[in-house]
């Protein structure tokens, strides 16, 4: 079999399905490291989880395969290998809002000496064409990572057949069969449409379809709180769109809700309208193309309307569990909410079903944290490790035009677990020099470390809001993650002049009522 | 694919007689005055090179699938240069123009095949490109040469010209 392969591929037919048909169909035919089965792992999804997973295992000797496959947006959107993180979340999300950021920053020259010609216009086909030209880059560049880590890659849609065969159906509908030893369930999650609002489908968007667009999104009313929500509505208000978000309750669930308030706060200050406590009830096409929107204030019960040229739907994500097949393999789900139980060690359960990622419950929606555990997972599959995944302490950031990082716990949390008494918090509002020439208003600037308040005050959480914030509070996570007390991170002396620089010079706590704004040197 | 391209060239050669009688290869002989074809048509030198470079002989084509390459690259019979490139790659832009006008001048002696490598991963993989643009020189079915990134014209005319040289020593 693998003869005949070989003698296929020298002679270069270019029928590689041919030889998969031959060598993944024929049950049996292609033997696995293993033996019993065509590979020692086979990952179904390959996106930031799958693919870490899947070349860990590769490089520590393993046959693996990879499957995946995306199932076109409503509105008919589809990409490449590499999961949701590279082709329709983190990568082309940062990239718009650097391209939002540029555009506040070319205003900021004119006070640095820069002539600059009025007005600035931008280009939403040249910004949309460059992000998905790095987008393709990116799924060449795990595709060939692939092939050299020699995993097998299938462009696939992968369902359960029994608790170790898969069975692929290709685009043009035909079938092959996978068996594996292990199998990793990394098939993340999709944008949730509203399920009792007319015209939803028909007319609006999500998260996968906009940084696919050719045209401008034009008017756009963004629903939803979610960090999701908020950053699209914030590059899209950056690049001088008219931009409205409808929320029907709090911002940014789960997020400390001081610093969400002032995510949104800022975002109203700068241009962003905001529908609070509104739910949309019908969505129409109007004969000009552009679309109404019908809603209602939940306090007052008065209904409303507007006209939008792009309603988003940002009102959360769903686990790509439904046409898995799980029942087949016995692997359980959340009734909940569909996503993949898993234990510390992330096994389903099925003992050798594991999944990772945002299809697991009760994991971060995160691209760091499904690649760590995807790496560990295959260490202790088949390097000798028994290191798990500690998703305690996780740091992240939400890239709205006033960027929030955050690492360890909100203040509510602490209050929750350590009691009111048990917990101190320091506080600042600060300004970035690089706003005071440039006449910016810092407002909004703000940190605050959330504390043990017995000695040596261990840091529970750190939250920063202000530029740049992704790469400031990346350091700190190091010291959470190294059990830093309040005292040593005032022992920590700080860069000048920078924003990070405030947090090793947070003396103010909220519990002295004194005023936590700094003044410059 | 390749029987076509066959008839054409017999008929392009057969189509006008060099002045000292006899097959000439086509495209080889510069041609100083005007030419009386058999239909006693006056043709101009030039645009008799031409008409052969680009509407007779096409040196430049687009794979369409495996198959394809297996008949137009593998088993042709003239060298091929074959160009991985795509449309999110700005070099490649640059390169493939610059490259067929390369290719184009070599009149007929080597062809160039485009492959588009999001079209045609796997033929991609099966030549082991990575990054792009990758050119690779085949002849006779095997890779004889390959080069990755951007190549100014004199860098091309030598690659082009090491490739047609080979030929002249079978």
């Amino acid at each position: 079999m693998a003869a005949l392969a070989a003698v296929l591929q020298s002679r270069s037919l270019g029928f590689p399905w041919l030889l998969r048909t031959w060598a993944g169909g024929a049950r049996g035919a292609a033997r696995g490291a293993a033996g019993l089965h065509d590979y020692d792992l086979l990952v179904i999804g390959g996106g930031s989880g799958g693919l870490a997973c899947a070349k860990e295992a590769a490089q520590l000797g393993r046959k693996v395969a990879v499957v995946d496959y995306v199932d076109p947006s409503p509105r008919g959107t589809r990409w490449g290998l590499g999961g949701t993180c590279v082709n329709v979340g983190c990568i082309p999300k940062k990239l718009m809002h650097q391209a939002a950021l540029l555009g506040g920053m070319i205003q900021d020259a004119r006070n640095y000496g820069w002539e600059v010609a009025q007005p600035i216009l931008h280009d939403w086909r040249k910004m949309a064409e460059a992000v998905q030209n790095h987008v393709k880059s990116l799924n060449w560049g795990h595709r060939v990572q692939l092939q050299d880590r020699k995993v097998k890659y299938f462009n696939i849609k992968a369902s359960f057949v029994d608790q170790h065969t898969v069975r692929g159906v290709t685009k043009g509908g035909k079938e092959t069969l996978l068996s594996a030893e292990h199998i990793v369930i990394a098939t993340g999650g999709r944008p949730k449409y509203p399920a009792h609002i007319e015209g939803a489908l028909e007319y609006g968007i999500t998260s996968d379809d906009i940084f696919w667009l050719k045209e401008s999104p034009g008017k756009t009313l963004v629903v939803g709180a979610s960090y999701v929500a908020l950053e699209c509505a914030g590059f899209l208000t950056g690049i001088g769109l008219d931009t409205t978000v409808m929320m029907r309750s709090i911002p940014l669930r789960g997020f400390d809700q001081q610093m969400s308030g002032l995510v949104t706060e800022h975002m109203v200050a700068h241009g962003t309208r905001f529908l609070k406590g509104c739910t949309a009830s019908r969505v129409e096409r109007l004969p000009s193309g552009q679309l109404q929107v019908t809603w209602k204030d939940l306090a007052s019960g008065k209904e409303d309307m507007g006209t939008f040229d792009t309603v988003l739907w940002a009102i959360g994500r769903i686990p790509e569990t439904r046409s898995l097949n799980l029942e087949k393999a016995g692997v359980n789900t959340n009734p909940d909410n569909q996503k993949i139980l898993v234990n510390t060690q992330e096994a389903t359960s099925v003992p050798h079903i594991y999944a990772i990622g945002d299809v697991a419950e009760g994991r971060p929606e995160l691209t760091p944290t499904a690649i760590m555990a995807g790496k560990l997972l295959a260490q202790r599959l088949y390097g000798q490790s028994a290191d798990l995944m500690d998703y305690d302490n996780v740091p992240t950031t939400v890239f709205t035009p006033l960027e929030y990082g955050c690492v360890g716990l909100s203040e509510e949390e602490a209050v929750a677990r350590h009691g009111d008494d048990h917990v101190e918090v320091y506080h600042a509002y600060y300004k970035p020099l690089e706003f005071t020439v440039a006449e910016r208003d810092a407002s909004q600037c703000y940190i605050k470390m959330v504390c043990l308040r017995e000695p040596p005050q261990l840091v529970l959480g750190l939250h920063f809001l202000g530029p740049n914030a992704g790469e400031v509070t990346q350091g700190f996570a190091l010291g959470i993650k190294c059990g830093a007390s309040y005292t040593q991170v005032m022992q920590t002396v700080g860069i000048h002049p920078t924003c990070a620089e405030e947090v090793a010079k947070l003396r103010i706590s909220k519990r002295s009522g004194l005023d936590p704004t700094v003044t410059g040197c | 694919m390749a029987q076509p391209l066959l008839l054409r060239r017999f008929l392009a050669s057969i189509s006008w007689k060099p002045p000292q009688g006899g097959l000439a290869p086509l495209c080889s002989r510069p041609l100083q005055t005007p030419w009386h074809s058999p239909s006693g048509l006056a043709v101009i030198p030039s645009q008799v090179r031409s008409v052969f470079t680009t509407k007779v002989s096409t040196t430049t084509f687009n794979i369409q699938d495996g198959p394809n390459f297996q008949d137009r690259v593998v088993d042709s019979e003239r060298p091929v240069v074959v160009d991985f490139h795509t449309q999110w790659c700005g070099p490649c832009r640059i390169l493939s123009p610059r490259l067929e006008k390369m290719v184009a001048k070599q009149q007929g002696k080597v062809v160039m095949a485009k492959v588009d490598i999001d079209d045609h991963t796997d033929l991609a993989m099966e030549y082991e490109v990575s990054a792009v643009p990758t050119v690779l020189a085949m002849k006779n079915g095997d890779v004889v040469d390959k080069f990755v990134g951007i190549k100014d014209e004199d860098q091309l005319e030598a690659f082009l010209r090491k490739l047609t040289d080979r030929r002249a020593c079978l």
